[in-house]
């Protein structure tokens, strides 16, 4: 497993894809950070103008935006993340050397999965100089920071699981980046039949699978068991397919 | 070392090995010899457990290919086809990968990482990205990989595929380096090859073993018709029928000026043509026997294989 880590670990930071999408991601987040400082600061000026006293603050104007925006982007990029992982090697045929090296389809799964977890990792671990950044101005609630961080780490691991699961299907990359990026889609948007179904319990059920739903109560500084429990049998039950596809090699065909 | 007893591979309604079986002992090179598409990457496939054949088993120094997968595993090296390599990756560092993942341990990874860039010469390009080196250095990477754990079998499809004239050399030596105490299975298309390096060779096409033994045995006991070469100074088409006429002819056609006459080998006509085709008038210029080579009886066996 560490061997299959390390290898993963020093392919992502070799290849340009890694640093293209981290490009984007910050850059776009960096845009969105700055649009609502600007917000904020025009707001506190206006208020301080009519002296108005509101609740709003730096955690609804600037965080709390940011952090829905940071989990829709991390939507998109995860696939992107996610794609090479079985892909790339099927795709070029190293998928033969590592299934003839002594190391179990599992290890080779939690290596992959793991670096997969890293690279988002170091991705969200970037981020917080936005909120050192914030910070600078007015004190965030660092409570409902680290909240909506563990949430958008668990969120990212369930798009992570899916993306593995649909790269093992595929030699082509691209089409399982888009695959992946549709079945997310399809998991968020089952989560609002519960918001247009409200009486319906079949809809309240589909609603409870709605990957976007678990993470409300972590950008609102809520650690809930229940939220933290479905990302990761979510991410499990992905993970666990993708070992069934994989041993299907062996008796496919 | 290696037993392969009466595997058949279907992909999908596909039937693409048929009840093959052999054996290959210790210290003991095999080689592959087939046109593509004849199982030669599927058998091999097959041993390297990197999927289980439809019926049949295979075993690898006792242990069997899908029960005990992980130890087959552990002591076969595989280059296979088309040589995958990280691409990405420097050699060093992908070697230090494959190290490790073949369960080397982890204060002998260095040693044995750098035992096998000397063994398969590779010292000057250590540091590089494998994407790019030439083919022949891309070649000893995937020979490096298979060999890094020192395992006592090893599987290379084609391994001197692609390279030119001296890489090709090259690698052979390599190979023939490395045999000593291990078993090699290895394939190829290339008759001179395989008749160089292997012990036995086995014929293999359609799925099936068409023939196995030494590449001399081989030569001996299946040329068991005799190639006779016949050069006539007019009247060709005179000389072919009455050629055809002869007793012990088994087959004669034209082949560009010459005509090719295919005897049984029990007898030595050439007396009796040379009489035949002087008494019917015909001028007489060549008329000589020609030795069948393993690639005539490769040809031979394969295109009987398809009629």
């Amino acid at each position: 497993m560490r061997s299959v880590y390390a290898k993963e670990m020093l392919i992502y930071f070799s290849s340009p894809i890694f640093y293209a999408v981290s490009f984007i991601f910050l850059c776009v987040l960096g845009i969105f950070f700055y649009n609502d400082m600007a917000y904020m600061s025009m707001l506190a000026s206006r208020i301080a103008q009519y002296q108005l006293s509101t609740g709003l603050g730096l955690d609804k104007i600037v965080l709390r935006p940011l952090f829905s925006d940071m989990s829709i982007l991390l939507l998109f990029i995860v696939p992107i993340i996610a794609m090479r992982l079985y892909s790339e090697e099927k795709g070029n045929g190293t998928i033969e050397l590592i299934f003839t090296y002594p190391i179990t389809d599992l290890q080779v799964l939690l290596g992959k999965y793991l670096a997969g977890l890293s690279v988002i990792a170091i991705l969200l671990g970037i981020t917080t100089v936005l909120m050192l950044l914030a910070g600078i101005v007015v004190s965030p609630d660092w409570g409902l920071v680290f909240s909506s961080y563990l949430g958008l780490f668990l969120v990212s691991a369930s798009f992570l699981a899916i993306g593995v699961f649909a790269s093992s299907l595929t030699k082509n990359q691209i089409i399982a980046a888009a695959s992946s990026l549709g079945i997310i889609l399809a998991f968020w948007a089952v989560g609002w039949f519960s918001d247009v179904f409200t009486a319906s319990a079949v809809a309240k059920f589909l609603g409870e699978l709605g990957i976007m739903e678990h993470l409300d109560d972590f950008m609102k500084g809520m650690l809930n068991v229940k939220d933290a429990v479905f990302y990761l049998l979510f991410s499990l039950f992905f993970l666990f397919m993708t070992l069934r596809i994989l041993e299907s090699h062996t008796w496919r065909g | 070392m290696i037993a392969v007893d009466g595997i058949t591979k279907y992909y999908g309604p596909k039937l693409a090995i048929d009840g093959i079986s052999f054996e290959v002992k210790q210290g003991e090179i095999l080689g592959f010899l087939g046109p593509n598409g004849a199982g030669k990457s599927t058998t091999m496939k097959i041993i390297t457990a990197f999927m289980p054949p439809t019926t049949g088993r295979v075993t690898v120094m006792g242990y069997d290919t899908v029960d005990d997968s992980l130890e087959v595993r552990k002591r076969t090296g595989y280059l296979p086809e088309n040589n995958p390599l990280y691409t990405d990756m420097k050699v060093e560092s992908f070697l230090r990968f494959v190290a490790s993942a073949k369960n080397v341990k982890r204060k002998s990874i260095k040693a044995s990482v750098d035992n096998v860039i000397m063994e398969c010469g590779l010292e000057e390009v250590r540091g590089r990205i494998i994407s790019r080196l030439s083919r022949g250095y891309r070649q000893r990477v995937g020979l490096a990989q298979a060999l890094i754990n020192d395992p006592p079998v090893l599987i290379l499809d084609e391994p001197t595929i692609g390279l030119d004239p001296r890489q090709i050399y090259e690698i052979r030596q390599l190979i023939k380096d490395l045999s000593g105490s291990r078993s090699i299975i290895l394939s190829s298309h290339i008759l001179p090859e395989v008749s160089q390096l292997c012990d036995r060779v086995a014929i293999i096409n359609r799925g099936k073993i068409v023939a196995i033994d030494t590449p001399s045995n081989l030569t001996a006991q299946l040329s068991d018709h005799r190639i006779i070469e016949l050069l006539v100074g007019e009247r060709m088409d005179d000389a072919l029928d009455l050629v055809k006429g002869i007793e012990g002819v088994v087959s004669a056609s034209r082949l560009n000026s010459h005509i090719v006459i295919e005897t049984s080998r029990d007898m030595d006509i050439r007396p009796v043509i040379a009489r035949k085709i002087v008494e019917a008038g015909i001028p007489l210029m060549e008329l000589h026997a020609k030795e069948m080579s393993l690639e005539d009886i490769f040809m031979e066996l394969v295109t009987e294989e398809e009629v």
